[in-house]
C-alpha cells in the first residue's frame, strides 16, 4: 500500500472543435501525490497543466483515464479538494472572519468550532490584524491570504492551486511562497500547485511534474535532490544551496525544448 | 502668456475633477439660469401668462393644493400604484432573473419569451387591460407591471451572468451544493447590481404612471393634471410636474441610501 492519496492514471482531455475535429490538451497523464507533499505542476503554456489541476478538482471532466483520491474515484468538485485560484475569490460581502468560516459554515461545522478553526487559519497566514476587515480594504497579497486559510480551515485532503502568485508583485510573491511552506508543515495538508515559474516550482515542490506542451504530456518527474528530502524555507537559502542551479539549467532547457516545438 | 502655468488649471481640463464647492457652485448655477429666464419670460410679458404662467404663481399654487385641495391624496394614490405594482414586479424578476442567469437551461426557456415582450411598448395594452379589468385599480397596476417587468427581468439576468465562474468554482469546491452556491454566492455577489438596477426600473415605473394616469384614472397625479388642464389651469399642471420630479428624484435618494445600508463593504474601497 503506497502512501499515495492521489492517483492519476492516464488522464487525458480532448476538446470537440466545430466541423468534427478535436484538440486534445492532455494526453494520457498519470502521477501519484503522496501525502503531505507538494507537488508542483510546470511546463510551458499550453502544456494543459491547468486542465490538469481542474480535473483533479472535478470542474472539468475527463474523457479518457481515472483519477482516484484515496479509494474513492473523483467525480466532481468536492470539499477534499479546496482550490485557490489566480483571480482573486474573496466573497467581498464578508468579512475575512466570515470568508474563511464559509466553508465550515455549508458543510455544518458548529459555531464555536467554526470561529476557533477560522482564527486559528488566520493566524497562520497572518491576518490577524484583519479578521473583521472587508477584502475591498485588503491589498491583492492578503486576499490570496484569505483564499488561502479559507480553503485549509474547510479541512481538505488537497490543496489545489492555479497560479496563485501569477497576479502578485515580486516581494508578495516571495512572501507568500515562503509563507506556503510554513502552511504545508503546519496544517499538514497535501499541495498540487501549478506554475510556470522555474524558481517557484524548485523552491516549493518535493516533485515537479514536467508537462510538455500540444498536446499535454508527463515529460520528466523530477524530484530535487538537492534539498536531500526536506524543505528549504527562505528564497535566500534556496539560491545558495548547491544543486540549485543545475536544476534550474536542467529545467530551463526542458522549456525551451519545448519551445522550439512550436 | 501663451502657456499657462500647470499650478494654475483652466476651466476645462480633460478628466480633472472638480473640488466640492465648485460642483454645488454650479449645481446651483444652471438651476439660477433656469428660473431666471423663466421668471424674466413670464413677468416680462413675452409669453402668455395663461400658458407660460410665472415660477412664483406655480409655487403658491403647489402650496395651495397641498393645503386647500387635499393635494397628498392625490399624491398617496399615485405612489401606493407605483409601490405595488413595483414591488409585484420586482418580486417576480428577481428571483426569475437570478435563476436565468444561473443556470443556462432556465435562460433557454424564459429568454426567447421574455425578449420577445421587450419590445412591445406597454401603453399599447391599455385598451385590452381596460376591457379586461375594468376601470378599478387593475389596469393601472397591469400596465406599471407590463412596463417594468421584463426589463428588468433582464437586467436581473445580465448582472447574475457577470458573477466570475471562480467565485461559483471556489463555492464547489469547498463544499457547496446547487442550492447553496446561488443563494449564498450567486445572490449576494449580484446584489449590489440588483438594487442599482431596481432604482433605475423604478424610474420608468412613474414613466408608465403618469400615462396610465392621463389615459384612464380619475385618480392620482396625473389625472389632476388632465383635470387641470380642461380648465386651463397650466399653473396647476406645472405643479403636478414638478411634484412628480421632486418623488422620482426622493425614491432615486432613498434607494442609494438603501444601497449604502445594504452594501457598507463597497463604500471602503482602498
Amino acid at each position: 500500500m503506497s502512501s499515495a492519496v492521489l492517483h492519476l492514471d492516464e488522464v487525458s482531455k480532448t476538446f470537440a472543435l466545430a466541423k468534427g475535429r478535436e484538440l486534445t490538451a492532455v494526453d494520457k497523464v498519470s502521477f501519484e501525490v503522496e501525502r503531505n507533499s507538494i507537488v508542483v505542476l510546470l511546463g510551458p503554456s499550453g502544456c494543459g497543466k491547468s486542465t490538469v489541476l481542474r480535473m483533479i478538482a472535478g470542474l472539468e471532466t475527463p474523457t479518457g483515464g481515472a483519477i482516484t483520491l484515496g479509494e474513492t474515484p473523483v467525480t466532481g468538485p468536492g470539499r477534499d479538494r479546496g482550490m485557490v485560484f489566480q483571480a482573486y475569490t474573496s466573497f467581498d460581502w464578508l468579512s475575512v472572519r466570515r470568508n474563511v468560516e464559509f466553508g465550515m459554515k455549508i458543510n455544518g461545522v458548529p459555531a464555536a468550532e467554526r470561529r476557533e478553526r477560522a482564527e486559528h487559519f488566520i493566524r497562520l497566514v497572518g491576518l490577524s490584524k484583519f479578521l473583521d476587515a472587508y477584502p475591498s480594504q485588503l491589498s491583492g497579497g492578503m486576499r490570496q491570504r484569505v483564499a488561502i486559510a479559507r480553503t485549509l480551515a474547510n479541512g481538505p485532503e488537497l490543496l489545489l492551486m492555479d497560479e496563485p502568485f501569477g497576479a502578485l508583485d515580486a516581494e508578495t510573491r516571495w512572501q507568500m511562497q515562503e509563507l506556503m511552506i510554513d502552511v504545508a508543515e503546519q496544517a499538514q495538508t497535501g499541495m498540487i500547485i501549478v506554475t510556470h515559474d522555474i524558481e517557484e516550482a524548485i523552491f516549493l515542490a518535493d516533485k515537479i511534474v514536467f508537462l510538455s506542451a500540444h498536446p499535454g504530456r508527463v515529460k520528466e518527474e523530477i524530484i530535487p535532490a538537492f534539498k536531500s528530502g526536506g524543505r528549504i524555507r527562505s528564497k535566500e537559502e534556496l539560491v545558495q544551496t548547491p544543486g540549485y542551479a543545475e536544476l534550474e539549467r536542467k529545467i530551463m532547457r526542458l522549456m525551451r525544448e519545448e519551445g522550439q516545438h512550436e | 502668456m501663451r502657456h499657462p502655468s500647470p499650478h494654475k488649471p483652466r476651466f476645462l481640463e480633460v478628466r480633472r475633477p472638480v473640488s466640492r464647492r465648485q460642483a454645488v457652485l454650479s449645481a446651483i448655477a444652471i438651476w439660477v439660469l433656469f428660473f431666471g429666464i423663466w421668471l424674466i419670460a413670464s413677468e416680462s410679458g413675452m409669453v402668455n401668462p395663461l400658458l407660460v404662467p410665472s415660477p412664483v404663481q406655480v409655487f403658491e399654487t403647489t402650496w395651495n393644493l397641498f393645503v386647500d385641495r387635499g393635494f397628498i391624496g392625490d399624491i398617496g394614490i399615485s405612489v401606493w400604484r407605483v409601490v405595488l405594482a413595483f414591488a409585484m414586479a420586482s418580486a417576480l424578476s428577481v428571483p426569475l432573473g437570478v435563476m436565468m442567469g444561473t443556470f443556462p437551461a432556465i435562460e433557454a426557456i424564459f429568454a426567447p419569451f421574455v425578449s420577445a415582450w421587450r419590445y412591445l411598448p406597454a401603453p399599447s395594452f391599455i385598451p385590452i387591460l381596460l376591457m379586461w379589468f375594468g376601470t378599478g385599480e387593475a389596469p393601472k397596476l397591469a400596465l406599471l407591471f407590463l412596463g417594468v417587468v421584463f426589463f428588468l427581468i433582464t437586467l436581473v439576468m445580465d448582472h447574475t451572468k457577470t458573477v466570475r465562474k471562480e467565485l461559483i468554482e471556489t463555492a464547489l469546491t469547498l463544499g457547496a451544493n446547487r442550492k447553496v452556491t446561488v443563494l449564498n454566492v450567486v445572490l449576494p455577489a449580484v446584489l449590489p447590481e440588483i438594487v442599482t438596477a431596481m432604482r433605475q426600473m423604478l424610474a420608468m415605473t412613474w414613466t408608465y404612471l403618469v400615462i396610465a394616469e392621463i389615459v384612464a384614472s380619475t385618480t392620482g397625479i396625473g389625472a389632476m393634471m388632465m383635470r387641470a388642464r380642461r380648465f386651463l389651469k397650466t399653473d396647476e399642471i406645472l405643479s403636478g410636474i414638478i411634484v412628480i420630479g421632486a418623488l422620482g428624484l426622493l425614491f432615486d435618494l432613498l434607494f442609494k441610501a438603501a444601497h449604502r445600508w445594504l452594501f457598507p463593504y463597497l463604500q471602503e474601497k482602498r
